[in-house]
């Protein structure tokens, strides 16, 4: 579904090079539900952003779905984040002005799906979140879980072959969290692929794979002493 | 593009949509009334005179003396011989005025000597047996004036010829049935003055919009205006001989006889001179017109600029989460053009409302004509491409907000 290979992403200025991504290798199945972890600035954002095509790698090889992607252009990158990617951000980013049916609608009307079916991809989706009641509550009318649950559903209306979240419970208090969590399993047991970018351990423990990024490269947790110690006590911090 | 999202977005910016609606609105309604008067007024820059503007020049002429009716008269017979016989002169004719003069002589006219009110207004030239010819005419019925039908004016003098040469416009104008020729009317005396020759077209003096109902009537009766003060010729020069006529007249005059002035300030007049003071009036309010219309479309550009650009910076996030959930380029252009699109249609039907209010308002202060439809029709057309011109940078550099703005920290 989702496979790097040597994949880096350089940044560049006059005089210096700093690499996000230095030969960065990941494959995720069909089906799977793989955790992305990592310190702070270890390149886990830069892999979920590359990987749904919201920016471009400097080298290497990227097959989504099959297609090598570094030679699509900006319309083609388009079409492939609308029809096979599902995001869900951190910040939720909902459109403010639109209300929830409307926000769920964003990526159905850039398909230029038919009405009727657009409103029933909508209803179906956010009757899978639990809001099909809210449909016209604006986002500010929401709960941060409820703004996430609405995300979710804007997601999913797609039927996107590949969910991307990037620290989906990131904004949320324990209890929210814990309803997307479980909905995102649930997610995952009806057979959708999703790649959570996250550092919180014990959102990365429900994962069914976990990959380990640092310094900008995947790395074996058991063969890496230093990230093993730091994410031993963080995830010691979680428990108690 | 679907419209449904864009029109629930600018809901929540009821203000800024309001304000640019409102500007659209009353730059229509000014644009569309300026450029009407515009139209009017340069119309009129073009009216036709009937004369051969372009071989003719007026000159005036007063004497230094005082002189008797028949010395004035003999005086420019003189000066009639001494004009005509110059190589580049092809005729020349005195009189009181001419078209586009602006010194206006007329007459009301009536049908009997005893008419109470007047049947219409015309305009009234003195000429010779030369006047049709000097001045380029078109006989279309009738006969010219013959030599011995001609009288001297002087002053205080009341005797009216039995004839005249009128204008078409006057002609339909007192005899409906095209049957002029041979009738006669009366212009202020109780004379009745017989009409024998028709003009094809033959302007009035005066060009103000009082004598607008009564446009091209206009006649000639065979007087030679010997008044003691002085008199203005017209010349006609040989074609291609403008310049050197004009040259060569006043000089020929003051060599015949130095007792005259030919004022050096509009004494000496090329038609082309004549028509441009006419219409000065009219050229500086169509020129202001334009300068108003241009500013205020200007400032309703700049204000769509503005705002939009606010609104760009203002949904730069929102922007990048549309791109990241598959919003390609165009689909981002064609948003704000959209956008505009609707903020300018509302702004154009209020403004098409307010457009005949002003222009109502116009017609009953200023008697100003009605505005046609085809103006605001065009005012609409023109503040809808400002609104799409002036939205495309903006909504350009829009498109280039990258998807990954999606992933920036607010």
């Amino acid at each position: 579904m989702l496979k790097m290979t040597h994949l880096s992403k350089v940044y560049r200025t006059e005089v210096v090079e700093t690499y996000a991504l230095r030969d960065f290798n990941i494959d995720v199945k069909e089906g799977e539900f793989v955790a992305v972890t990592g310190p702070s600035g270890s390149g886990k954002t830069t892999f979920l952003t590359i990987a749904g095509l919201l920016e471009t790698f400097t080298g290497g090889e990227y097959h989504l779905d099959g297609i090598e992607v570094s030679q699509l252009d900006d319309n083609a990158r388009s079409k492939i984040r609308n029809e096979k990617i599902g995001f869900i951000f951190q910040a939720f980013n909902l459109i403010p002005d639109l209300n929830v049916f409307d926000n769920v609608e964003v990526p159905l009307r850039y398909r230029g799906m038919k009405s009727a079916e657009r409103k029933e991809r909508i209803m179906n989706a956010l009757e899978r979140v639990g809001l099909a009641s809210r449909a016209k509550h604006y986002p500010a009318e929401l709960s941060g879980g409820q703004q996430q649950r609405v995300a979710i559903a804007r997601a999913l209306a797609g039927s996107p072959r590949l969910l991307l979240a990037d620290e989906p419970t990131g904004n949320l208090d324990t209890q929210m969290a814990r309803g997307v969590l479980e909905l995102l399993e649930e997610i995952h047991r009806e057979g959708a692929t999703i790649v959570m970018v996250t550092h919180d351990p014990e959102l990365a423990a429900r994962a069914q794979r976990n990959v380990h990024v640092i310094d900008g490269q995947v790395v074996d947790l058991a063969e890496d002493p230093r990230f093993h110690t730091a994410y031993t006590a963080a995830a010691g911090q979680v428990r108690s | 593009m679907d419209i449904h999202p864009i029109l629930i977005a600018l809901r929540k910016h009821k203000a800024g949509t309001l304000l640019i609606a409102l500007q659209i609105a009353l730059t229509l309604a000014i644009v569309c009334n300026a450029l009407f008067i515009i139209h009017q007024r340069l119309d009129r820059l073009s009216d036709v005179s009937g004369v051969d503007e372009s071989n003719l020049f007026v000159m005036v002429n007063l004497w230094g003396e005082q002189y008797s009716t028949d010395e004035a008269a003999a005086k420019i017979e003189q000066d009639l011989a001494t004009l005509r016989q110059l190589p580049s002169v092809q005729d020349a004719t005195p009189t009181n005025s001419y078209p586009l003069a602006e010194f206006d002589w007329d007459n009301f006219i009536t049908m009997t000597p005893d008419q109470v009110g007047h049947t219409t207004d015309a305009a009234y030239y003195v000429g010779d047996s030369h006047f049709l010819r000097t001045l380029g005419l078109k006989l279309i019925a009738g006969r010219d004036f013959r030599p011995e039908e001609v009288q001297n004016l002087g002053m205080r003098q009341s005797n009216q010829p039995p004839v005249t040469i009128v204008s078409k416009a006057l002609a339909d104008k007192l005899f409906p049935n095209g049957d002029a020729l041979g009738k006669h009317f009366y212009a202020m005396t109780s004379t009745p003055l017989t009409i024998i020759g028709i003009v094809d077209t033959l302007a009035r003096q005066e060009v103000d919009s009082w004598s607008a109902p009564y446009q091209g009537q206009s006649m000639v009766v065979p007087f030679r205006l010997a008044e003691p003060w002085g008199l203005r010729y017209v010349v006609r020069a040989k074609p291609g001989q403008l310049a050197a006529a004009m040259r060569e007249a006043p000089k020929a005059l003051y060599a015949e006889n130095r007792m005259r002035i030919i004022p050096p300030k509009n004494g000496l007049l090329s038609y082309a001179q004549v028509r441009a003071n006419a219409f000065k009036r009219d050229r500086g309010m169509a020129i202001l017109m334009g300068i108003i219309c241009v500013v205020l479309l200007a400032i309703t550009g700049a204000g769509i600029v503005g705002l939009t650009s606010f609104w760009v910076g203002q949904r730069r996030r929102q922007i990048g989460v549309r791109r990241a959930l598959g919003a390609t380029h165009r689909d981002i252009l064609n948003y704000f053009l959209t956008e505009n699109l609707l903020i300018s249609l509302g702004g154009v039907f209020i403004g098409t409302v307010l457009a005949f209010g002003l222009n109502l308002w116009l017609v009953t202060r200023l008697s100003l004509d009605f505005l046609p439809l085809t103006y605001v029709l065009a005012g609409m057309v023109i503040l809808i491409l400002l609104g799409q011109c002036a939205v495309f940078a903006p909504a350009l550099r829009a498109s280039r907000v990258p998807p990954i703005e999606a992933t920036r920290p607010t």
